[in-house]
């Protein structure tokens, strides 16, 4: 009986303590850039309230952001981006779904940089597209952090460019996005 | 002790297997947080006109509204018609603008205007701010703006006595509009705004104010993402001797309606209206309106805005 008992309490202990080197990564904090560039004008927005949780163990992971929370350079641009691209009021956030495809290649529990390829649905104006795309994951000193650059035709998520503006917005947009995680409790 | 240890399995399993998706977990983390914060409202209004009246909208830190608005002649009527081209060939009032957002709250302006009373050649420099931001949900149901301006003629005095044009000192020559802005959008596509007016007038006539009041109301129905329909509409109160001596020297005072239809593109905005106040500028508009609707008394009009950034790109 001793013994079951101190194995219980090692075991509590070993969940307690040693549990987060396989638990979740979290952060509120994380932050996405998006930038597109023509010969008209360079619109360039950031924001830094990325939700970003990551389960090692279930090889998952999920991004969420409200579109109401990118800052823009220009006071307009940003309304024209929640009112006539974004319909924000309609579609309030953009979010990702997906996991690694190797999942083998990280160990959250050892200090490394590792160039991953992520997969999944990336859903923003009602619309949800299959996407791979290639990230970094950084652990060190038991901080996970991660870094992903990509592209997206904004055709692909129903977002029209009226004619008369076409040289002003590009048809693709670069999103970068970088979070910083702890240990979710 | 087999409770016990079943009991610790029990939660342990919990702990692990019973968890939400990561999706849900995100929700519910975003949700507890977005909680506690203020998410204003935004673009109630496109640009800050609507047909005749101001909108409850500023202009961004940083950026510079150009404006042109014009009114043509009478569509029909003793002056409209096939030989004025339906008033196309006249112009009742020109309006050329600079308004400069110092903060996203506080919008200075100066203006150049015609004038479409006796009174001509105006200038005008003008104060905004918002006073209160309609937030999503219920905090704060209404945007709240105040408006100021302070008019001035440049026009030779009248040497005749008792017009409105005959100015003895500068002081004479000067005129003030004072509104209170209160709008809320009440959809993507419905936004309604109700305009208390004060237009003070340093000099007038015998028959007439020095102070006139006045309620506006106006509102925004989109059609689509990037037109709508506008109108606005302003009751005015002048007193009943005013309005009977100046109907015995045949002129008759109408409140101002306009109606337009507007386009948005970009940094762009432009109105395509009729109404039947001949001036742009409140200061006449609101007390001088002496043609109406019933007359064919109407007029073509719009107002187009463009909007430059003057701050650096990054």
């Amino acid at each position: 009986m001793k013994k079951v008992r101190t194995i219980l309490a090692a075991l509590l202990i070993l969940s307690a303590v040693a549990g987060n080197a396989q638990g979740k990564w979290f952060t509120r904090n994380g932050k996405i850039n998006f930038f597109s560039k023509t010969n008209g004008e360079n619109i360039d927005a950031d924001n830094n309230e990325v939700f970003s949780m990551i389960d090692p163990v279930k090889n998952e992971m999920a991004f969420q952001v409200l579109n109401t929370g990118f800052k823009f350079h220009k006071a307009l641009m940003q309304e024209h981006f929640n009112e006539n691209y974004m319909e924000s009021s309609k579609y309030p956030k953009a979010s990702f779904k997906g996991n690694f495809t190797d999942p083998s290649k990280i160990d959250f529990t050892k200090d490394g940089t590792y160039k991953v390829l992520v997969a999944g649905d990336l859903t923003m104006h009602g619309e949800t597209k299959k996407i791979n795309i290639p990230a970094t994951i950084i652990v060190a000193g038991g901080k996970v952090s991660g870094e992903s650059k990509f592209n997206i035709k904004l055709a692909d998520y129903d977002i029209k460019i009226p004619s008369v503006v076409s040289n002003q917005i590009s048809e693709d947009v670069a999103v970068t996005v970088k979070c910083q995680y702890e240990a979710y409790k | 002790m087999r409770y016990f240890i079943t009991v610790i399995l029990f939660f342990l399993l919990i702990s692990v297997d019973a968890q939400d998706s990561l999706s849900n977990l995100l929700d519910k983390e975003m949700s507890t947080k977005m909680a506690g914060k203020k998410q204003y409202t935004y673009a109630t209004f496109k640009g800050t006109q609507l047909v005749n009246s101001r909108t409850v909208e500023t202009i961004g830190k940083g950026d510079l509204d150009f404006r042109v608005s014009h009114r043509f002649g009478d569509i029909g009527g003793q002056f409209g018609g096939e030989k004025s081209f339906f008033g196309l060939e006249n112009s009742t009032d020109v309006k050329i603008s600079f308004d400069y957002g110092i903060t996203n709250r506080l919008t200075a302006g100066v203006s150049r205007s015609k004038g479409a009373t006796s009174v001509r050649q105006l200038y005008e420099v003008s104060l905004k701010y918002k006073l209160l931001r309609q937030t999503d949900g219920h905090t704060m149901p209404f945007t709240v703006t105040a408006y100021s301006n302070v008019v001035v003629t440049s026009m030779s005095s009248n040497a005749k006595a008792n017009t409105p044009d005959h100015f003895n000192s500068f002081g004479d020559r000067l005129s003030f509009a004072n509104q209170l802005l209160i709008a809320r959008k009440f959809s993507d596509n419905f936004s309604l705004m109700l305009v208390p007016s004060w237009v003070h007038t340093n000099y007038v006539i015998h028959n007439d104010q020095n102070d006139i009041f006045a309620i506006g109301i106006g509102g925004r129905v989109k059609l689509t993402k990037r037109m709508a329909l506008v109108a606005d509409y302003f009751k005015v109160f002048r007193n009943k001797t005013s309005i009977n001596n100046f109907e015995n020297d045949g002129l008759s005072f109408y409140n101002p309606l306009g109606i337009g239809v507007e386009f948005e593109t970009g940094g762009h905005v432009f109105d395509f209206t009729f109404t039947n106040s001949t001036a742009i500028m409140e200061n006449q508009f609101i007390p001088y309106t002496t043609t109406s609707w019933r007359q064919w008394r109407f007029r073509w009009g719009f107002n187009l805005s463009r909007i430059f950034s003057l701050k650096k790109n990054k």
